[in-house]
């Protein structure tokens, strides 16, 4: 059984079809990416299956159960991690507290505990604080615990921003442009980190990108979209000669 | 049905008071995106602008020995007391609202909110706590249409506001000002880019909403001529539901649910006893919010609060 | 953060630096030590030194009102403050800072509890003493203390939650409301509902109930307001909220059976200064546990960013509308307390003055920040009691006051601050 499965999605925005016959398939561990130009309907898509947006027709299914109609929140706790493409931090929050917030839903404590600093409420911050350390150093951010977001460098954020979503124990991790307003060196630093999530967690990764040399660098297979229509799928390799893709996507520029 | 008509035209006047301090919570709004929560208080200053130039006039017709024609007066007052109230709306942008604006929402409330107890606090300080009485400019005559009394005073009231209310429109609809108050209630962040300062419309917006505000508070005089310095509250802050109900940042919307809100008062006080009015207002205005979040002509903005 | 202040300072020998660098020694349970002195003084010796000092009596507030009434008392005014609360304060607190240090190391290492228990005896004991010398003193203590509660259960709305709720008035109403009506009806003989229906002697037992059930009231009362004003986002709430403020003002107004717009009178004298101190304490301490655990910070995360918050498994609409009862519980314990401190309310209380008079103290101490409510309420009722001499031109001063904050604080004097009772308590040495 493939880990999600995204069946003829089709979506309008009142009378706008934003995507159309939108089909999917990731299987355990697999990175997969999704291209297309601007305003293709890529991210569109991310809020659909993340539960922002209701789907005008078609099925959702992780691990079998469907997806379709339920709460953003109640998608992240099945399993469906993401991140954002202009990351939207908590500017008032410290490092460490986004990624015990991220453990929201693995909380074993009620209100009443909270209201009342029970046992039972320490020792679960406790644990929370320490698997959000664990993910800190991870990602080589634990020495910015107690700083305000705001105050890092931006690639530091962003890995933040990583350490917050891996937080969720997500089993499918949906990257939203995760190299947005990087620098080279940065970008390569990304593609690691990237690679050391897919490796240490094990998670299967979905994601959207505009820079093709990181997505033909990391992805197994890639789909193109345009104006929320598939045109092609396939391996990097297959893609990147495609020539429906380079003449709608790319234009008649060189890819590299 | 006489019965009905009679309603009809009071709550048209009430209406008429709603819906010129509406607008001027209306279009401060669409502009800066906030409520100018000193802006019911600004009302009763015009009010009682209006009579102290009111009593000048008379004054100084009596001491000249050539006593000034009531409605000459009436006019005269209603002129000068809205450039000097719209002075006051400035004057509130320039303390309560322009330091601000970088600041969360929420605090420009506090800072309105703190200017209107000033304003009510000084006027106390400044008069004394006896109520005043609005001078009798004209005199009132009592039309009978078939049963249904109307005063001339009604009829004024009423014309005087709907004029008002073109003059606007021609004005945000003619002029290069309102083209830009227009162009900034659709992106206020964009159109200082055009070379349009906000510094020159947001005070502008204040001070043709604080002399409408003036223009509602001597008609109110006229209507109702005991006023005292808590009266901006009881009509402020139902203009501004109504201006909620129209459609945050809607003029037309504001002028609407102005008369609209008068019409849903004086027929439930008609129905019911009047000390239900209230309850059954909010309760109605409740009820249209809960299915129509942005009122009638408003747009869903995304208007987080910032911190 | 709080730093530690106490490095030592071997060189300076300047009078007023060796006196800040002692000072900064003094721990919290020092200072309350020299509290206790200084009322104490001014308990046994009060009248006497007054008399020598020429005042009429013992100043009330510190000598503020009687310097504005009369000026020429402003030199015995100082000396009395001086003498009686200053000197003792500082003398006490820097003579004893070791002792009180070795003391607060040693509640240090023993449970936080007992720590925060003998600290809060101390801190009662100072406030019963200080207001033991007149009534006046007693009642504005009850006011400031649920002005505190009431401060801190909007701050959660308003500063932690960030949405804006302008139905305070209307929860403390019905707090005030519902408490009132059961302990008039079951433990009181009263012209509104005749005969007590329980012994009045169980009353005092049963008062944290009825206080309860006001909060309870209240937050049902919330409920109402919350399911319609969370479907969507922005300014919103604040007008359902002012709207639901209105109807309760007047919904009250028109029942006849709880006393219509004359009010409802004759509550028993059930908010003596322990309850209310107990109350109080109650709720700073439940907040602030709420607000400092990962559940109470997804109201940071709902209001910097709701749909990363939703993201990463929060059920922000859950989170919102629990948060909005919470705040109301406890705008109705405090409207329950107020109404049996005042023994009378009427619907007229809470409109949009008391309105402006809560934004008002939240706002000047500080969003996000349990020690901010504490000041804000603290330092806007003192002040407003201080400045009565002025009478109308209190109203021009404290707006004023507020709007500079705002210019040059936009969100309060002490915003974002976290309030951690081990941190306070802990040695200075």
């Amino acid at each position: 059984m493939p880990l999600l499965q995204v069946r003829n999605m089709t979506h309008y925005f009142g009378g706008l079809r934003a995507v159309h016959n939108f089909n999917l398939v990731i299987e355990p561990g697999e990175i997969k990416g999704l291209i297309g130009p601007n305003g293709a309907g890529k991210t569109t898509i991310f809020n659909l299956i993340t539960g922002i947006h209701t789907p005008t027709e078609g099925q959702i299914e992780l691990e079998g159960q469907s997806l379709i109609g339920l709460k953003p929140h109640q998608v992240a706790s099945r399993g469906l991690g993401r991140t954002f493409q202009n990351m939207l931090l908590w500017r008032h929050m410290n490092v460490l507290e986004h990624v015990k917030m991220a453990q929201y839903s693995q909380l074993d404590y009620g209100l009443l505990d909270a209201f009342f600093g029970t046992p039972r409420l320490q020792r679960e911050e406790e644990r929370v604080t320490r698997e959000a350390m664990r993910l800190l150093e991870l990602f080589d951010v634990a020495k910015y615990a107690e700083h305000l977001v705001g105050n890092l460098p931006y690639g530091a954020q962003r890995r933040v921003e990583m350490a917050r979503a891996m937080a969720t124990k997500p089993k499918i991790l949906f990257l939203d442009e995760p190299t947005a307003g990087m620098t080279p060196e940065e970008l390569v630093q990304m593609i690691g980190i990237i690679r050391q999530v897919h490796k240490d967690f094990g998670v299967a990764i979905f994601l959207i990108e505009h820079r093709l040399k990181f997505v033909m660098e990391l992805c197994q297979s890639i789909q193109t979209l345009v104006f929320g229509e598939v045109i092609a799928e396939g391996p990097p390799e297959e893609i990147q000669n495609n020539p429906k893709v380079v003449e709608a996507y790319l234009g008649k520029e060189d890819i590299t | 049905m006489e019965f009905f008509l009679q309603n009809l035209v009071n709550a048209l006047q009430w209406g008429s008071f709603y819906a010129l301090i509406a607008l001027g919570y209306s279009m401060v709004y669409s502009i800066l995106m906030l409520f100018n929560f000193a802006h019911g208080d600004i009302f009763m200053v015009g009010s009682y602008i209006g009579l102290g130039i009111a009593t000048l006039l008379l004054g100084l017709g009596v001491s000249a020995g050539w006593a000034m024609p009531g409605w000459l007066v009436l006019i005269l007052t209603i002129i000068i007391s809205m450039f000097l109230t719209a002075f006051v709306g400035i004057l509130v942008e320039r303390i309560g609202y322009r330091p601000l604006r970088d600041a969360p929402r929420a605090s420009a409330a506090i800072t309105g909110l703190m200017i209107g107890i000033i304003l009510e606090t000084g006027n106390l300080a400044l008069l004394g706590a006896r109520r005043m009485s609005f001078p009798p400019l004209i005199k009132s005559v009592t039309y009978d249409f078939g049963g249904v009394f109307v005063t001339n005073k009604k009829i004024l009231i009423v014309l005087v506001s709907l004029g008002l209310m073109y003059a606007l429109h021609n004005f945000i609809q003619r002029t290069k000002w309102g083209m830009a108050m227009r162009a900034m209630s659709y992106d206020y962040l964009a159109v200082p880019l055009m070379g349009v300062s906000l510094n020159v419309i947001a005070p502008m917006t204040f001070a043709i909403g604080s002399g409408l505000a003036s223009a509602a508070g001597i008609l109110y005089g006229l209507a109702y001529p005991v006023l005292d310095p808590y009266m901006g509250i009881l009509l402020g802050w139902k203009a501004f539901v109504a201006a909620i109900l129209g459609g945050r940042g809607s003029i037309l919307g504001a002028a609407l649910a102005g008369f609209l809100l008068g019409f849903i008062e004086i027929f439930v006080a008609m129905i019911f006893p009047s000390t239900l009015r209230d309850l059954i207002a909010y309760s109605i205005i409740l009820l249209i919010l809960t299915f129509r979040p942005y009122g009638f002509f408003g747009q869903a903005h995304s208007t987080q609060l910032r911190l | 953060m709080e730093s530690t202040k106490s490095n030592p300072t071997l060189s300076q020998d300047g009078f007023w630096s060796r006196l800040r660098s002692g000072l900064a020694r003094v721990p919290v349970i020092g200072w309350l030590a020299g509290g206790l002195c200084a009322v104490m003084v001014e308990y046994f010796l009060g009248d006497a030194l007054s008399y020598y000092l020429g005042l009429p009596k013992i100043p009330v507030l510190f000598g503020f009102v009687t310097m504005l009434k009369k000026p020429l008392l402003i030199p015995s005014s100082t000396a009395y403050v001086i003498l009686v609360y200053l000197i003792p304060l500082v003398a006490v607190g820097l003579l004893t800072a070791g002792p009180a240090n070795r003391l607060a190391a040693f509640l240090h290492r023993r449970a936080l509890w007992l720590s925060a228990i003998i600290h809060l005896v101390l801190l009662y004991t100072i406030i019963h003493i200080w207001s033991d010398i007149s009534d006046y003193r007693l009642l504005l203590l009850k006011l400031t203390m649920i002005a505190i509660m009431l401060t801190l259960s909007i701050n959660v709305i308003n500063g932690y939650m960030g949405e804006f709720s302008c139905s305070h008035p209307g929860f403390m109403a019905l707090g005030a409301y519902s408490a009132s009506t059961m302990t008039l009806i079951l433990f009181t003989n009263d012209k509104l509902f005749g005969p007590a229906l329980l012994p009045p002697a169980l009353g005092p037992y049963c008062y944290p109930l009825a206080l309860i059930f006001g909060g309870v009231v209240a937050a049902l009362g919330a409920l109402v307001v919350a399911i319609p004003s969370f479907r969507t986002r922005g300014d919103y709430l604040a007008i359902i909220s002012l709207a639901f403020m209105f109807i309760v003002k007047s919904v009250i107004e028109n029942l006849e059976f709880v006393g219509g717009p004359r009010g409802m009178g004759s509550q028993p004298n059930w908010s003596n200064l322990p309850t209310v101190f107990v109350w109080t304490v109650l709720c700073v301490w439940v907040i602030n546990n709420f607000v400092r655990s990962t559940m109470g910070k997804a109201l940071n995360a709902v209001r910097d960013n709701e749909m990363a918050a939703d993201a990463m498994t929060v059920d922000t609409r859950k989170t919102k509308i629990v948060t909005f009862m919470f705040g109301a519980f406890w705008a109705g314990v405090a409207g329950g307390l107020f109404a049996h401190v005042l023994r009378y309310v009427n619907p007229g209380t809470f409109g949009i003055q008391k309105l402006a008079e809560i934004l008002a103290m939240v706002y000047f101490g500080g969003l996000n920040s349990v020690v901010g409510s504490v000041v804000g309420a603290v330092s806007i009722n003192l002040l407003s009691e201080m400045l009565r001499p002025l009478e109308l031109f209190k109203w021009i001063v404290i707006p004023l006051l507020l709007i500079l904050v705002m210019i040059y604080r936009p969100t309060g004097l002490i915003a974002f601050r976290e309030f951690d009772v081990r941190k306070i308590l802990r040695p200075k040495q």
